[in-house]
């Protein structure tokens, strides 16, 4: 059996693991866009913050793969596919069959149409090699504005300013962190950040990017300026789509797939960020790595169902604690929230219930209970009788 | 001892369990863990992990 996998992130570097820990015979062929091996994606964070050699960015060493009888095309990007042959068409039109094909071929840093955005100093942070990039144009260029106070805009800043970059956040939000926290938790996150020295700039659009060929600085839509020698933008990714969309598979924003990650052509499975599935669209770790192991087993003759998974971030932004669990910024009516503050301890928590039952939560600055609300809201537990203790700083989540 | 989780993916490490598969016996702690060990399910390094609470 020929399993041919586009991609060598997480989602098709787990596959080809978990595969070849449940068949020992499967022939597996991994085409990589890359250059590299597989590295984990918060590794280029690290590495940039100068905190992890550049040896140590990869999971497996290079032997790994001959261990393991994986074939590894690095550099070598699956160029067509062709459903009804069974075939993938890669380099110089040279055609392979397969008998399962995952696309684990993930997504692309997203570049907004922003006017100037062409120029030299402009980068976005999704690769090793981006992140080499980044690293040598910084050097000569230490004032750095990040577009985008998300996670990633947030740890990149937090990398540069290790590097001694001078670096300022803009966001067009009214608060840091929009997809996992509320105003209140952003303000106190704010705080925590101005004190590393990073600068903080909320509610703005940025209208164009300026100077000539080079990066000069930002102009925003209210008219401030900002001047800047180089720009990383984080604003999200993008699955890639291109060869699937061509070949006829079902696309919407992501490779459609349904319960077991079966793209609707036989025989082709997706996994990983380029996915959506029940109209969702993932692109973090854990869902990757679910999604990876489900589909190796079904590759093999199981009929597993993917349920979701409950988006869970714990994160060490500048060195405060910040977990966010489930829905943690409810928009219609019909949600309890339930909130404290500790504003000297930099602490605060949030909970979010609907009928008694804990749907998400913010943790911030304190590790007690971390693991505790985390399962609590991925059960949806219902903690109606204990909703006002369960934010207390030693309370026992074991009797939930 | 304490058990670690990975911020990445979610993996926890148990000392009483360890890292058999790469060379990690059971009753290793973490803080035992070698400086290049990684993630056994997503390969981030020990930075990564944080020591879990109750």
């Amino acid at each position: 059996m020929k399993i041919i996998i586009v991609g060598n992130g997480l989602a098709g570097t787990m596959a080809a693991k978990t595969l070849r820990e449940l068949d020992r015979r499967a022939e597996i062929e991994i085409f990589a866009e890359e250059q590299v091996i597989y590295y984990p994606r918060p590794n280029l964070i690290e590495f940039m913050a100068g905190n992890l050699p550049f040896e140590r960015m990869f999971a497996f060493p290079g032997v790994w793969y001959s261990q393991e009888q994986i074939q590894l095309r690095l550099g070598t990007p699956v160029k067509k596919i062709v459903p009804d042959s069974q075939e993938v068409e890669i380099e110089n039109g040279q055609r392979l069959t397969y008998d399962f094909l995952l696309l684990a071929n993930g997504a692309s840093a997203f570049l907004p149409p922003i006017k100037g955005a062409d120029k030299k100093g402009v980068f976005t942070l999704r690769t090793l090699s981006d992140a080499l990039n980044i690293l040598d144009y910084m050097k000569s260029h230490p004032r750095l504005v990040v577009i985008g106070g998300g996670l990633l805009g947030l740890e990149i800043a937090r990398a540069a300013k290790a590097r001694g970059a001078d670096v300022e956040v803009v966001e067009f939000f009214p608060y840091l962190l929009p997809r996992q926290l509320d105003p209140q938790g952003a303000a106190l996150l704010r705080t925590e950040i101005e004190k590393c020295g990073i600068r903080v700039r909320l509610n703005v659009t940025t209208d164009e990017i300026l100077g000539s060929d080079e990066i000069r600085g930002l102009r925003f839509k209210n008219g401030e300026e900002l001047s800047a020698d180089m720009a990383i933008v984080a604003a999200g990714v993008r699955p890639n789509v291109g060869i699937v969309k061509e070949a006829g598979l079902a696309v919407d924003r992501g490779v459609v797939v349904n319960e077991f990650l079966e793209t609707g052509k036989p025989r082709i499975y997706a996994a990983g960020d380029g996915i959506q599935h029940n109209g969702r669209i993932y692109g973090i770790i854990p869902a990757s790595f679910e999604q990876a192991r489900l589909v190796a087993a079904n590759m093999l003759g199981q009929r597993k169902k993917y349920e979701g998974t409950i988006p869970s971030n714990t994160l060490k932004v500048v060195g405060l604690l910040v977990t966010s669990v489930g829905l943690v910024n409810p928009e219609a009516g019909g949600f309890e929230e339930i909130r404290r503050e500790n504003k000297e301890g930099g602490i605060y928590k949030k909970i979010v219930l609907q009928d008694g039952i804990l749907i998400g939560a913010i943790w911030m600055g304190t590790k007690n209970g971390v693991n505790g609300i985390s399962r609590a809201v991925t059960q949806k537990l219902n903690v109606e009788r204990w909703k006002q203790s369960l934010l207390e700083d030693d309370f026992d989540f074991s009797i939930l | 001892m304490e058990k670690w989780e990975c911020t990445a993916c979610g993996y926890v490490y148990d000392p009483a369990v360890g890292d058999p598969e790469n060379g990690v016996p059971p009753g290793t702690a973490f803080e035992d863990l070698p400086e290049d060990w990684v993630c056994p399910q997503c390969g981030v390094g020990k930075e990564f992990f944080q020591k879990m609470s109750a």
